[in-house]
């Protein structure tokens, strides 16, 4: 199963209207990807939530209290700037500053609500940015025979890899301390995720619609990644 | 030649030298000896618990050996390679826990630390190390968990869990027990064989998958199973699919057996 098939099963999944053949399926599957998994935790906690609330949900507590705040703060801020001279002269941006912000509560609510969105998708692109180009040396070795058609594959990789460079690089700074031993166990296994990576990525190659070996990729990078999560505590 | 011959004092004596030079090289090397046993330590301990307990252990290196008994308690042994190593296990309401990490966090190397643990036969078992064999034998309890984040086999013998997860990177996998009803049961091994038995009657849902194509069903074959991937993976039930069965390797081979 590939995550875009698990992903539409998955609100079914969780409301236990999923046939048990789709079911064992969507189950290993998310037993593999870490990703899918993630979706549908979020989904089960949105769905939760509602559940909990049965449409109820409660008001800040003194919601009065809160709005009258906010007024003030308002008009504290307006009664601090000069008044513009009235006149048919004024400029755009002056009738803007001048203009009298009074906002209902859920006006402030969702205006809030967008501030945060944008910072936040900013910030989500900013550091994918700055992380793809980092991290491009890396990931372009391992990625250079892979031709996959899908993107969402390509993406999925990509931030596995993304997450693989960042716990390798933690490994790195700890493995001074472990003895010589440790250190040869560590570097056997590696090599043996590695081969698994490589194999799995040469036969995506030769066939880019293989949902076999996009599984065995998958469950490989994930399998680095907790080898790489596990000795990085050490 | 000018030479004497040695009279029969001096013979006796170069022969008494040899003897002490010898008695002395065999107490040096049992002196050695005692002093690296001496420097292994030696835990053990016993808590009385109820009959299904769990048990929590993460090991950094060594051995961990799983055996049940008839009694509601838990036996724990361990031998630790360093005298710098600190084991403390704890006991919670509902079982033990032993964190070999995070009672040496922060300690330089402490070597292997080899455990042995008796439990009741209903516990559920929950055991971790990042390189050396576990072996679990004879237990029925809820779970049984054998995770090995590097290299080290993992042999589970006369299992009768609901739940079974058996990880290694590199090392074999064995499984000795029943599938129960509902149950979930994943091996999953990075280069290793993984060898299941259990009987002909079980009836399971199965996902298995090797890129090398070595997937021996045997007595568990039937017309159903999907085969995917050119022989890499096989999917479907065997029987009514009572329980979930999830079985990989990158490198190895997947071998049903029946009892």
């Amino acid at each position: 199963m590939n995550c875009e098939k698990c992903q539409d099963l998955i609100s079914d999944f969780l409301d236990g209207s999923i046939s048990h053949q789709d079911k064992t399926t969507l189950s290993s599957h998310l037993a593999e990807c870490l990703h899918c998994a993630e979706v549908r935790d979020d989904l089960q906690s949105i769905v939760g939530f509602c559940r909990t609330q049965q449409g109820q949900y409660a008001a800040p507590p003194n919601e009065n209290a809160l709005w009258l705040r906010i007024r003030n703060m308002i008009e504290a801020g307006a009664s601090a700037d000069t008044p513009a001279p009235a006149g048919t002269g004024r400029s755009f941006l002056g009738n803007w500053t001048a203009r009298s912000w009074e906002l209902s509560f859920p006006q402030l609510a969702a205006m809030t609500a967008a501030i945060v969105l944008i910072v936040s998708l900013s910030t989500a692109v900013g550091l994918r940015r700055w992380q793809s180009g980092a991290l491009n040396a890396g990931i372009q070795s391992s990625q250079h025979s892979l031709s996959i058609g899908a993107v969402d594959v390509r993406n999925r990789i990509s931030q596995q890899q993304q997450l693989i460079s960042y716990w390798n690089q933690r490994v790195e700074y700890n493995k001074a301390r472990w003895n010589p031993q440790m250190r040869e166990t560590f570097d056997r296994n590696l090599a043996v995720i590695d081969q698994a990576v490589n194999d799995s990525f040469d036969s995506l190659s030769k066939n880019p619609h293989d949902e076999v070996s996009e599984e065995m990729l998958n469950t490989a990078l994930n399998e680095k990644l907790s080898l790489l999560k596990e000795f990085a505590e050490l | 030649m000018t030479g004497t011959s040695p009279t029969l004092t001096e013979v006796s004596r170069t022969s008494l030298f040899r003897k002490l030079a010898l008695a002395a090289l065999v107490f040096v090397f049992a002196a050695l000896s005692l002093s690296s046993v001496l420097a292994q330590q030696h835990l053990s301990k016993r808590y009385p618990v109820r009959s299904n307990v769990r048990v929590e252990l993460k090991n950094i290196s060594g051995t961990i050996t799983v055996e049940s008994w008839n009694r509601d308690e838990i036996k724990l042994s361990a031998t630790m390679e360093s005298p710098a190593a600190n084991v403390s296990p704890r006991q919670t309401g509902d079982g033990l826990i032993v964190d070999v990490m995070a009672d040496n966090r922060g300690r330089s190397d402490i070597g292997d630390v080899n455990f042995k643990l008796q439990v009741p036969v209903n516990s559920s078992v929950d055991l971790e190390t990042k390189r050396g064999q576990i072996t679990v034998s004879n237990i029925r309890g809820g779970l049984v968990r054998a995770h090995v984040s590097s290299e080290g086999d993992i042999e589970l013998n006369g299992i009768s869990a609901s739940q079974v997860f058996a990880q290694n990177l590199i090392g074999n996998i064995f499984f000795d027990g029943n599938f129960s009803r509902g149950g979930t049961y994943q091996f999953q091994s990075g280069k290793g064989e993984i060898t299941i038995r259990i009987p002909s009657d079980s009836a399971f849902s199965l996902v298995a998958a090797t890129p090398t194509k070595r997937i021996a069903l045997g007595p568990f074959w039937n017309d159903g199973l999907k085969n995917l991937g050119d022989g890499r993976k096989y999917t479907g039930d065997v029987g009514d699919g009572r329980s979930s069965v999830m079985v990989t390797t990158f490198q190895g081979s997947i071998t049903f057996i029946r009892k």
